[in-house]
């Protein structure tokens, strides 16, 4: 146990510092971030060279690199080029946003898609199952922009039920700001959390659909009927539990995909969240955001495999044994 | 900037197109409260941080200036009500009575010398593009409270001028306050129409009224601004009346925005975009002849850049790239603006001439460029390129566009990679521009900051010199005007057009007054009566 503990610790460190090599030197290479930061119409050649050598971009590159590297490992990522706040402030200060944002669609994607592929398998080949599989070829090859943009359209500029974008009226809950607290707050969620759930909703159900189809042939499904238990027990209680590490590793990569690259839904309805903050600080090329954010990703992304790990585990008894 | 805007824009035009039918539906506020919608994205609460309009714009509510830029860019009254050149190297500043900060504590000229000296001393790089505005005062004194007296090193007959761009401060007592201090615990003081409330970077800001502003209970009891950088989601925001006010609006969407029963105000920008060509080496890369060889920098040829000036078709620029919202330009600043000439005029393109003239000056058959800009950057930036890209093939020089994004541009331009390229300059007055854009390369002088392709004209920089030497009047105006023909005769760059701002505006807004320097304010807006 303690071997695979470490083996997985140390993956994921190599694998933070590899991502963190890749990111710096990409930004690096693209530009340089002074002409964001100052007035590339106004500053003079002087203005310019001082504020390159304040930020330390005169120096070679291996050298920021360790520089870099060293205020890391003491927990600084440094200030932001632009905002001139420390970046992992900054990078928290959008999380709730992020967070809950994702939290909600997942929560309309995961129960909504297991629900409906649960349907759709048992009634294999019926109108249900068809229709359900259609929906979901389409809620899956439709672009997210042009979804958002839809759902502007249709909830916002028709309708007039819901704001076309922004957070609205937040509440200040252990030093955050949390909109789903305030009935305004939700009424701004719902759109975007809508758009990020459909394709969850489409993927799951499909990911359901087939698992249950698989295990509904099997003997012990055959054996609960012959035994007279009704459907929706055997659905819930013995085809559910069987097909549920397929969909927890897929609810997990899904959800660190929300936290991470909600990028197009966020910039459409204006989200302040993480997505945004990332390919904003890109195309500034706000070096420390960047790397922050990279790095935060990185780290959800080792979190929410180990969860899925513990989760199978606790679904599978022979996961359990076997360790 | 989104890498997403363009195919955004096109679907919410089209949206909209499909949402005329339906009626136009306003979410109830509060009726006082100001919501408006901004491109401009609040970076510090530090009014001399960086001398970026995004700071500037939002900053404004909270603190003020000694002097205000009218419409026409000439200096008014604002914190100070009046200044005298007392000597050809200092003036004096009477300061307005009765000005309160936002802590209650009254305004004195102690205020007015820590923030030029904060600007002077205590801030440090990369914050610093304020520190042109002070660079040539040598001491701010204070003879009495209302009074202030500042020297300077040499002549400066646009104190004035300079000192729109400096925000005052509340003195703080026992050193400096650090930019760190303003943008995260303490609340900014200042004595500007509205008070801070709370911020969120990069996000928005929120303001109520200052009841004791000393001009007047202000328009509005609250302001909210939203930083909607998306110019597709601004639009929207406006059209779902989520938004009383949205600046920068794309042009594009100006009549589905009418059609919805918004209203559209639009000035010409105190600034110009032009391209600008390299004429300080002899040998630059992205130049070769029809076989592909390098060959000598062909704009060294006065013949070449005037023979590129007349193939370029700036009317269809400002007419079909800008939809009307652009005015074609022959100078840095649109004509009328302080400064300006009224002689120098557009000419539609004559591709006859403009090929006769390249074949005098040896390319009778043209020769291969690369033209670079940025993408998204300005309104029309990639789109000029393109138009210009073809009117220069007419005449037999083969253009090939070439579009970045703006860092990346702006760093391959300042390490020399492009033989001609699209730029921009705006500033506090024509001068500004002058002195950067036109002006030979000194340092000293901090003259030729964005002539990035060293260009000089000596005759031209002694008539800039003696023209900004003179005091604010009909006289520094003329000898502006005819510097500016000199050098213009000369084909330095080919100015492109002056884009328009747009701003567009709900119903619970009676005007709003666009103000050539790009900012967005709530002062510019006036309720309607309902």
């Amino acid at each position: 146990m303690l071997s695979i503990v470490t083996r997985r610790v140390s993956q994921a460190l190599l694998l933070l510092l590899v991502m963190s090599l890749i990111g710096f030197v990409g930004i690096h290479s693209v530009g340089n971030p002074v002409f964001n930061v100052v007035n590339v119409e106004t500053a003079t050649v002087e203005d310019i060279r001082n504020a390159t050598i304040a930020l330390g971009l005169d120096q070679p590159l291996w050298r920021q690199y360790f520089l870099f590297m060293e205020n890391v490992v003491t927990g600084d990522f440094g200030t932001s080029y632009v905002y001139h706040l420390p970046a992992f402030k900054l990078l928290l200060s959008k999380l709730p946003a992020t967070l809950e944002l994702a939290v909600i669609a997942m929560a309309l994607a995961a129960p909504g898609g297991v629900l409906l592929g649960l349907w759709a398998g048992r009634h294999q080949g019926g109108a249900a199952d068809r229709a359900i599989l259609r929906g979901s070829v389409l809620a899956l090859s439709i672009p997210s922009f042009w979804l958002s943009m839809m759902l502007i359209l249709a909830g916002a500029l028709l309708t007039g039920w819901f704001p076309s974008g922004g957070r609205g009226a937040t509440l200040s809950v252990a030093g955050q700001e949390w909109s789903v607290l305030t009935g305004d707050g939700l009424r701004h969620v719902f759109l975007p959390a809508l758009a990020l759930a459909l394709p969850n909703v489409a993927l799951i159900a499909r990911l359901a659909r087939a698992g249950t189809i698989e295990v509904e042939r099997q003997d012990f499904i055959r054996f609960c009927r012959a035994k007279g238990l009704s459907s929706r027990r055997i659905l819930f209680r013995h085809t559910l539990p069987n097909i549920s590490i397929p969909l927890v590793t897929i609810i997990g990569m899904q959800f660190g995909g929300m936290l991470a690259f909600a990028v197009v839904v966020e910039t459409i309805f204006a989200w302040p969240g993480i997505g945004k903050l990332l390919i904003d600080s890109i195309q500034l090329l706000d070096r420390p955001v960047v790397m922050a954010t990279l790095t935060f990703i990185s780290v959800a992304f080792i979190a929410l495999n180990a969860v899925v790990d513990l989760l199978y585990a606790v679904l599978d008894p022979r996961v359990r044994l076997s360790t | 900037m989104s890498v997403l805007d363009r195919p955004l824009r096109r679907l919410i035009a089209s949206s909209i197109a499909i949402a005329l039918s339906a009626g136009l539906f306003c979410t109830a506020a509060a009726a006082a409260e100001l919501r408006i919608g901004t491109q401009l994205k609040l970076m510090t609460l530090d009014p001399h941080y960086a001398d970026l309009n995004e700071n500037n714009s939002l900053l404004a509510h909270i603190y003020e200036r000694l002097v205000n830029q009218d419409a026409s860019l000439n200096p008014q009254p604002g914190l100070a009500v009046s200044w005298t050149r007392i000597s050809e190297n200092s003036w004096a500043f009477k300061l307005r009575e009765g000005v309160r900060f936002h802590d209650g504590a009254a305004f004195t000229a102690q205020d007015v010398i820590y923030s030029i000296n904060r600007i002077q001393t205590f801030l440090k790089p990369p914050s610093g593009g304020f520190q042109n505005y002070t660079q040539n005062i040598k001491s701010v004194t204070a003879p009495d409270p209302l009074t202030v007296v500042i020297e300077t090193t040499d002549a400066a007959p646009t104190l004035p001028l300079s000192l729109t761009s400096i925000f005052i401060m509340h003195e703080k007592k026992g050193g400096f306050a650090t930019t760190e201090d303003l943008n995260s615990g303490s609340q900014p003081v200042g004595t500007g129409p509205y008070k801070f409330q709370s911020w969120q970077s990069g996000e928005g800001l929120k303001l109520t009224r200052n009841a004791q502003y000393w001009g007047g209970t202000p328009a509005w009891s609250d302001v909210s601004f939203r930083v909607i950088e998306s110019p597709a989601a601004r639009v929207a925001a406006l059209s779902t009346g989520d938004l009383d006010i949205a600046d920068y609006i794309p042009a594009r969407d100006v009549a589905g925005l009418k059609g919805r029963g918004l209203t559209i105000d639009s000035t010409s920008a105190a600034r110009s975009n032009f391209l600008q060509f390299d004429v300080g080496r002899e040998q630059i890369p992205g130049v070769t002849d029809n076989a592909g060889n390098p060959i000598k920098n062909p704009f060294r040829d006065k013949r070449v850049r005037e023979a590129l000036r007349m193939a370029t078709d700036r009317p269809f620029i400002t007419e079909k790239i800008l939809l009307g919202f652009g005015t074609a330009a022959s100078q840095l600043f649109p004509a009328g603006l302080s400064g300006t000439s009224r002689k120098l005029a557009v000419e539609r393109p004559n591709y006859e001439a403009a090929k006769a003239l390249l074949s005098e000056a040896g390319f009778p058959n043209g020769f291969h460029v690369v033209l670079a800009g940025p993408a998204g950057r300005y309104p029309g930036d990639s789109e000029s390129l393109q138009a210009v890209a073809q009117n220069w093939a007419r005449i037999g020089v083969a253009t090939q566009p070439v579009v970045a994004p703006f860092s990346v541009f702006a760093t391959q331009r300042s390490s020399g990679a492009y033989p001609v390229w699209y730029g921009g300059c705006s500033g506090e007055a024509v001068t500004f521009c002058l002195k950067a854009v036109l002006a030979s390369p000194d340092p000293d002088l901090g003259t030729g900051s964005i002539n990035y392709g060293q260009y000089q004209n000596p005759a031209f920089d002694e008539m800039l010199a003696k023209a900004t030497a003179l005091e604010d009047g009909p006289a520094r105006e003329a000898a502006l005007a005819e510097a500016t023909e000199f050098v213009m005769a000369d084909d330095p760059i080919i100015p492109l057009y002056h884009f328009h701002l747009i701003v567009g505006h709900g119903q619970r807004v009676s005007s709003y007054a666009v103000h050539p320097r790009g900012w967005t304010t709530a002062m510019q807006a006036l309720p309607s009566a309902k």
